[in-house]
This record gives structure tokens, sequence and C-alpha cells, in this order.
């Protein structure tokens, strides 16, 4: 029997300000003591070392499409990029991105794309998308050069929230983001087109780690900002396994429905069917007994 | 940029929407530098609770939340209210000859002024287009052109219709009436070139403001629409009926892909449900199929493949059946059906015959339906 994968769920007590703004100590114990568990190494640097090479380009693919009070913020992305500078990576070497520069300026981002780390969308200049369509299963796309070209490792650094369509968006769907044409898979509850986007040699074999931003949770009319159905969940979701990591996000988010009286996202026929979908193309773990979540508060 | 410039820059269409993508695609903007999309609020929605809406203009009828875009892309809900992101953001504008469309009955040998913006309401895997229809405004160079500069370059250019063609010109339905209006009180004749996917009441707003419609009709039977074209049979052939109904005129274009819909039989069907429903006169056009986006596996269509149904289709009764991308071919020809004579002899987009008066056949006098004057 193979053995369990682990999800890490990391409670950052008083992460959120009374303000909404975000304790940066606290969400930097955060990242260093979830990818601590994930990866049973003595430090975070020692953790994110077993995962990237010194030589390595890697991409924080973030998701600021729902403006400041529901994207990935600067606040966690920041920390997770310096945490990474500790492993030998140069900081030229890092690239925090999404689709737009205008979605990650408003996201609360600034652009940078200087010697340091760099910060910028796929419709920079000098950035742009694949000159063919690349065809995989159900899937024809042009995939952003930052993700096909620059990046040789990549974390989805996404949001974890309800979504109309897809059922929730986690960092499978994430890379939706990657591609010129998402609006094209939104069909029959994006299933099967996240789990074969993600199966696209480009993304898979550079994915490394799946972090879920679970600070706060729109669990109920997302992918946007609505306080009505908004939970202050203070919460960072780490897994290797990226299947396990939305499949705990769905339990997340299901959990939270059912405590507020809402129908199940199966009841709202928009069960996020594409996690057992990846987890059938071989992609990771979808099954309760097959993860072990392990919590912890810091 | 000024309308001669632009239409200059994008000269020669199929070149201009190509070196869109290539140039559009890789280096958009200068760092910090964003899209410059209009914010026109859509015609056809429904506001549902929660800053929801549900479009109503094409059969998906998309319903989205705050911040989504529907599936062509182009239109997007911002605060519960919908939005056009193209209106007045043309793409491509180019001078070609009406012939191109193809409108085989409609002002021989004139010029179409044609434009497009990004956008489209499915997803052909054979889209010829594809480079500006499969895209978001945002990824292809774009440019300022209200409807009253399109109306205005269509009379400078001398074109006797404006033609709203090259990707799915439903996805940007706000632009093309309004520029249809403006077109129509300079004397200037609009002709659409769609796949058909649009609901009733837009289609009828549409039709009340155009001269002809060209409708892709891209198989005969609902799997192909799943598989390849991931869109549904039956409002095409809905909305293909709503225009013969409202005496537009109307061409139909079948693109015939080798194995995949170049069955006789589904031909046949195709025909007898034409000559049902809209009657014999109608055009259809069969066309040659080149490998395109996401199909590259398969040849060209064969000549005697577009010859068998264009037979097919005349032995049921229609009596105008062409072939395209085929020069030189009688298939492109026009022959009267009650003399059987040639009465326009075509050479790909070229006119070298025409044998008509007032409409009807120099030699028989029988009528011969379109637009010719």
């Amino acid at each position: 029997m193979m053995a369990a994968v682990k999800v890490v769920r990391v409670r950052g007590r008083g992460v959120l300000r009374a303000e909404g703004d975000i304790d940066p100590v606290i969400i930097r114990r955060m990242h260093e003591r979830g990818i601590q568990l994930l990866t049973g190494q003595s430090s975070a640097a020692a953790g994110l070392a077993s995962l990237f090479r010194p030589s390595d380009r890697v991409g924080i693919k973030v998701n600021t499409i729902a403006g400041r009070r529901l994207s990935t913020p600067p606040e966690v992305s920041l920390p997770l990029s310096k945490l990474l500078t500790q492993t030998g990576l140069l900081e030229k070497n890092i690239v925090i991105w999404d689709r737009t520069n205008d979605e990650l300026k408003e996201a609360g981002y600034k652009l940078q794309a200087g010697s340091g780390l760099r910060i910028f969308g796929t419709d920079a200049m000098g950035a742009g998308y694949t000159q063919e369509p690349l065809i995989h299963l159900n899937i024809g796309s042009l995939l952003s050069t930052i993700q096909a070209d620059f990046v040789t490792a990549s974390v989805s650094l996404a949001v974890l929230k309800d979504h109309g369509l897809a059922g929730i968006t986690a960092g499978m769907k994430n890379y939706f983001g990657a591609i010129h044409n998402p609006n094209k898979y939104h069909d029959s509850n994006c299933n099967p087109y996240v789990a074969e986007l993600f199966d696209l040699p480009e993304i898979k074999a550079k994915h490394r780690l799946t972090i879920l931003d679970a600070l706060v949770v729109q669990y109920h009319r997302g992918p946007s900002y609505n306080a009505r159905w908004a939970e202050r969940f203070e919460s960072l979701i780490f897994s290797l396994d990226p299947v396990a990591a939305d499949f705990i996000g769905w339990q997340i988010i299901e959990r939270l429905r059912k405590a507020k009286g809402l129908p199940s996202l199966s009841e709202e026929k928009r069960e996020p069917l594409y996690i057992r979908t990846a987890s059938r193309l071989g992609l990771g773990r979808a099954a309760v007994n097959d993860i072990q979540l392990i919590e912890e508060d810091v | 940029m000024k309308r001669r410039c632009f239409i200059q820059a994008t000269a020669g269409a199929g070149l201009a929407v190509k070196a869109n993508l290539r140039a559009g695609l890789q280096n958009l903007y200068a760092f910090g530098q964003t899209a410059n999309l209009s914010h026109v609020e859509a015609r056809y929605y429904k506001k549902l609770p929660d800053r929801e809406i549900e479009c109503l203009l094409c059969p998906r009828k998309c319903k989205l939340g705050d911040k989504e875009r529907g599936y062509c892309g182009v239109r997007q809900n911002d605060g519960g209210i919908y939005y056009t992101l193209v209106y007045g953001k043309a793409c491509t504008m180019n001078v070609d000859p009406i012939e191109k469309k193809p409108f085989f009955h409609v002002l021989p040998q004139t010029q179409a002024l044609s434009i497009a913006t990004a956008g489209c309401n499915v997803n052909c895997k054979f889209c010829q287009n594809w480079e500006i229809s499969q895209v978001r405004p945002e990824q292809v160079k774009h440019f300022d052109l209200p409807p009253q500069a399109v109306a205005e370059a269509a009379l400078e250019y001398r074109c006797q219709t404006i033609a709203y063609t090259y990707t799915e010109p439903v996805v940007y339905f706000e632009y093309m009436v309004d520029t249809s209006i403006e077109a129509h009180k300079k004397g200037i004749r609009n002709v659409v070139v769609t796949g058909g996917h649009i609901n009733p009441e837009p289609l009828e707003a549409l039709i009340q403001v155009v001269d002809a419609i060209k409708v892709d009709l891209k198989a005969f039977n609902q799997d192909f629409y799943t598989d390849y074209v991931r869109g549904e049979l039956q409002p095409v052939l809905d909305a293909i009926r709503l225009i013969a109904r409202n005496k537009r005129w109307l061409e139909i274009v079948y693109l015939v892909i080798p194995t995949l819909n170049d069955d006789p039989g589904q031909a046949r069907n195709m025909a007898r449900w034409i000559l049902k429903e809209v009657g014999p006169d109608i055009p259809l056009h069969f066309t040659q199929f080149h490998p395109q986006y996401l199909i590259k596996n398969l040849p060209p269509t064969p000549i005697s493949t577009l010859e068998k149904l264009r037979q097919t289709a005349l032995q049921e009764g229609l009596h105008y059946v062409y072939l395209g991308n085929v020069p030189g071919h009688e298939g492109e020809n026009t022959y009267c059906p009650g003399c059987k004579k040639i009465v326009i002899q075509r050479s790909g987009y070229e006119i070298e015959k025409i044998e008509l008066k007032g409409g009807a056949c120099k030699f028989c006098q029988t009528r011969i339906p379109g637009i010719w004057s």
C-alpha cells in the first residue's frame, strides 16, 4: 500500500489584523513551519533546498484576478521569495507572476523587472505566449513564456475560494492564468480541463509545490470577494501533491458551507470533479484515506 | 493612428491577422502599460442576485460572477453590470473583394471594408483566424475605431459594403449594430459573416440593420459541433431559418474537412433541410479545408470530395451550389437554373464575366436572386 501524501495546514492566529492587513511576522512563521512540516527538514531553508536547486529559475504563480481583497497578496508571496533566496537561489531567478500587469498592480504588487526579484505579468514587454498552441488531450492553448521558457520550477501560490463555474479554485486551476484562453475551459465545471491543463508537460514537470492562501476563504459566490460569505480562516495549506492540496481545499469549503447552512457544491451541481479527474490521470491523490492531514497553529 | 495608416498597416487580410498575433501576443505592452479596452454596457443580459449576470446574446447563456468573462473572452461582469470590452476596438481592418467573404450573390466585383475585433463564442479546432478569434482583446493589438470612423473609412476606400468578419461578429454585437446604422446613413450596406450562434432576439435586432448574412454551417450533426466546434447545431439552424423568414439575404458556407464532415449522406441531409426550410435559391458554398490551429494532421480537402458534395446538393434541388478555395474551378461560377448558362464567371476572387441584366439571366430572363445593385 502506498504511503499517504502529506497536506499541511498551518493556522496563524492573529495573522489578519483588525484592519485586515497581514502581520508580517506571523505570515513568515506560517511559511517556515508549513515547509518544515511538509518536508520533514529542520528548517524552512533546508526544506526548500530539498525541492529546488540553486540553479533553478523559480516561478511563483499567484492568483490576482479578484483585486486587492481576494488575491494572493504580496504580503504572502514576498516572504516565500525571501525564504527561497536562503537556499542559494538568486533573487533574479525568482519571478512572481500572473496573467497581466494590471491584475498584479490591482492586487497590490509593484512591478519589478530589474536585476533582483522579478514581478510582472505575461502581457509585459519581453514575456508573452508561445507562438503555437500546445495541444494535449482536450487542451489547445498558448502557454505563458514565463512558464514555458523562463522557469525551471514552479510554485502554485493560489487563493482557495469558491468558484461559480468550477466549484472551487485552488492550486491546479491557478494555472488557468498561464494560458491565453481560460474562458474556453469553463464548460462542464471546468472538468476535465483543469486536470488536463495541469497534465501538460510544461506544467506538470516543473510544478514542485502547492501553497493555498486560505487567510480569507470565500466559501460561496466566488471567485470575487463577497464579504457576506468570506471567512477569516487564517491558514496556509502546503502540499507536494497538487491534487491532495486541492482536495483538502475542497473539503474546507464544503465544511464552511455546511456550517453556514449552504447546500453542498454537489447539490448546487458544481462539484469540482476535475479534482477526481486529476487523480485518475495519476497527478495525485483525491481521497481522505490517501492523505495525511497535519494541522498546527503558530 | 489615422485611418489611412491603420488600413495600410493591416492591409492584406490573412497576413494582417497573422502579423497581429506574431507581433501582438509577444510584446504587447511596455512595462507597466495597460490595455485600452472599452467599457460599454452590453445590450442582452440579465442581472441576477449577488452581482451575477446571465448573458442572453448567444445560446451559451454564460452565467457569470463578478469579474468573470464570458466564453467569448470579450464580455465581462464588473460589479453586476455586463460590459463589452471591444466596442470600437477593431483589431484588423482590410479592403477585400466581397467574393472573399464569400458572398457570390451580393454586389459582385465590389470591395468590402472588412473589420473584426478579438473574440469568438465557439472554439473550432480548425479555425482559420484563431490568432484573433481565440484570444482576449488585450492579447492582440487593437485600434480605436468608433462606428462613425468605420463608415467614413468605407466611403474613403470606395467600399459599397462593410463586412463584419474574420472572427465572430456576434461577440461584438453592439459595435456591429451601431456601425451598421452609421453605414446605412451614408448609403453603405452591411454584410455579416457568422457561425450563427446567436439568440433569436438579438438576431432579429441585427437583421433590421444589415443587408446580408453568411452563416458558416460547420456540419450537419451535433457530434461534430460537440467535438470540433464546442457549440450547438440547433441554434444555428434556427438562426438560418429566422434570417430567411425575415427575407434578409442569406448564403451558407460549409467547410469540408476530410474524414470529419465530408460524408455525402450528411451533405444530402443538409441539402434537403435547406431546400425544405429556406428554399432552393440560397447559395451553398462547399469550401476547401487547409490544416490549421488544432487540426494539423489532416490534408487539404481533395477536390474530388468537394465535387461529390456539390453534385449531391445540386441533385437534391439546390440551385446555387459553389466550391470555394479552388480558384478556376467551374464550381465557382453561377449558372442560370433556367437555361444552365453561366451568368457570373469567376476565377478566385476575380469576376471574369457577368451576364445579368436587372438581376435576371441575360439569356432567358430567369430571375437570379441576390443583391445586384
